[in-house]
């Protein structure tokens, strides 16, 4: 396939004959195993967990070397006007501590109020503890890997978040290690509701790391900036009360926000059980009165 | 004098590596392996670099590899980068193939027809994975696609002057 013109040999022509074919299967396998991915997506999931075994401690092992070094630069900055710094926390301190005071009170009477009217109570737990070392670097897609597989008790679907917030949830899980599709990525649709107010609306990545934010109801804006927003629970998928996103920039019908969690930031992420397993199984299931 | 003696090393009997034939194709996995760095990013502006340097190798030279292993080194590519499997080995195949056919029209190469043949190249990548995206229920606005397409293209010169070093490494020249 190299030249033009193979000559007179008749072995010579029949070489780039026959690897024209060998392209032109490559081009039909790959399109028949694109079309089978899209499709039935389920088709390569052990064969793509046991790359990510592969990626997935490497990436892993570097990860420490970037922590550090990233670790160095900002700690060396911190030090930079720090006598500033120093008197805004303390600032800082005072009220968070008045307002500790003000959510204790609260959870007592949140307490008293379930209590009486008694809500049945989600036990949280917590099915492994990992971090994130990587990430898809060239696709309109956003991913991020996961320390953790398998072996460690995560499943394909389980939601992902850290102290600081909601990541995402499991897309592919291999052994050692597993892909997570962050809140970030455009099919990543979550229900949630406004702090402020509880107003439910439905995030939707953008694909560049903030989120689109719509109500569900048409109306009046109801975002200003600054607003933050949690997940409501519905569809049994996310757990309630975690938070996403803060609005920082309002459009016409909705708002633009960035994700609490930054993956590129979050020390650990925790991975949990579905808040309502059979909800989602429900929700994926064909109904039967529909044609 | 020839001039050779003056670079003061030695040239002469130094011959192609033995595994000279397997280099090239090691290279593209090596680059689709740098899915695995530690990099983590909210903006996707990273070039595809399995791509990039599949398509360096194949500009510089007619016969980096037998045409079918562009199938196989794509479906590393998927693997390790999480593309839906079987878009890197139909891109890839294709791109064997549409670059055999451009060899046939061209009278002559120089540097920038290679560079805006790449930049064709790149562009037609981006291009289908953001349809892919769009059909996976992910559709995005196309000029986010932009900055990645443009990093990619200014990428490309370093890529293929890294390609042209390896190559001139394999062969012992």
């Amino acid at each position: 396939m190299a030249t033009a013109r193979p000559g007179w040999s008749r072995r010579a022509q029949y070489g780039l004959f026959f690897s024209f074919l060998a392209v032109i299967a490559g081009i039909v396998v790959g399109l028949v195993l694109l079309g089978l991915s899209l499709v039935a997506p389920k088709t390569f999931q052990t064969v793509r967990g046991a790359a990510l075994d592969v990626t997935g401690p490497v990436a892993d092992a570097l990860h420490e070397v970037t922590a550090t070094t990233e670790g160095v630069f900002t700690g060396a900055g911190n030090y930079w006007d720090a006598a500033r710094q120093n008197s805004e926390l303390k600032r800082e301190r005072k009220i968070m501590l008045q307002r500790m005071v003000e959510a204790k009170a609260i959870v007592l009477e949140n307490r008293q109020l379930k209590a009486t009217l008694q809500l049945r109570e989600h036990e949280r737990s917590t099915i492994a503890i990992g971090r994130i070392v990587g990430s898809s670097f060239n696709s309109p897609r956003r991913f991020a890997i996961l320390s953790v597989g398998a072996s460690d008790g995560v499943r394909i679907g389980m939601p992902v978040r850290s102290p600081d917030g909601l990541v995402g949830r499991i897309i592919d899980a291999g052994a050692l290690a597993s892909r997570v599709l962050l809140v970030s990525d455009r099919a990543n649709i979550v229900p949630a509701r406004l702090l402020r107010g509880g107003i439910p609306v439905i995030a939707q990545g953008r694909g560049d790391g903030t989120l689109d934010v719509r109500p569900l109801e048409v109306g009046r804006n109801p975002f200003k900036r600054g607003d933050i927003i949690i997940t409501s629970g519905t569809g049994g998928l996310y757990p309630p009360l975690v938070p996403i996103a803060r609005i920082v920039k309002l459009d016409d019908d909705g708002a633009v926000a960035l994700p609490l969690a930054d993956p590129a930031n979050t020390s650990f992420a925790i991975v949990e059980p579905q808040f309502e397993p059979a909800a989602v199984a429900a929700e994926s299931a064909p109904s039967p009165e529909s044609p | 004098m020839p001039r050779a003696v003056l670079t003061g090393r030695q040239r002469i009997g130094r011959d192609a590596a033995p595994y000279a034939a397997f280099v090239p194709a090691v290279t593209v996995v090596a680059a689709s392996l740098l899915a695995a760095m530690p990099i983590i990013s909210t903006s996707g502006w990273y070039p595809d670099f399995g791509y990039l340097v599949l398509i360096s190798w194949r500009l510089l030279r007619a016969d980096p590899w037998p045409a079918w292993w562009a199938a196989p080194l794509g479906l590393v590519n998927d693997l390790f980068t999480g593309y839906p499997v079987g878009f890197s080995i139909a891109l890839w195949s294709a791109t064997m193939l549409a670059l055999d056919l451009v060899d046939r029209r061209t009278m002559w190469r120089d540097y920038w027809i290679e560079w805006i043949l790449a930049a064709v190249l790149l562009a037609i990548d981006e291009w289908l994975q953001w349809r892919l995206a769009a059909v996976d229920n992910a559709g995005v606005p196309f000029l986010m696609m932009a900055p990645p397409l443009v990093i990619s293209i200014c990428v490309f010169p370093l890529s293929a002057w890294i390609v042209s070093r390896i190559d001139a490494w394999r062969l012992g020249r």
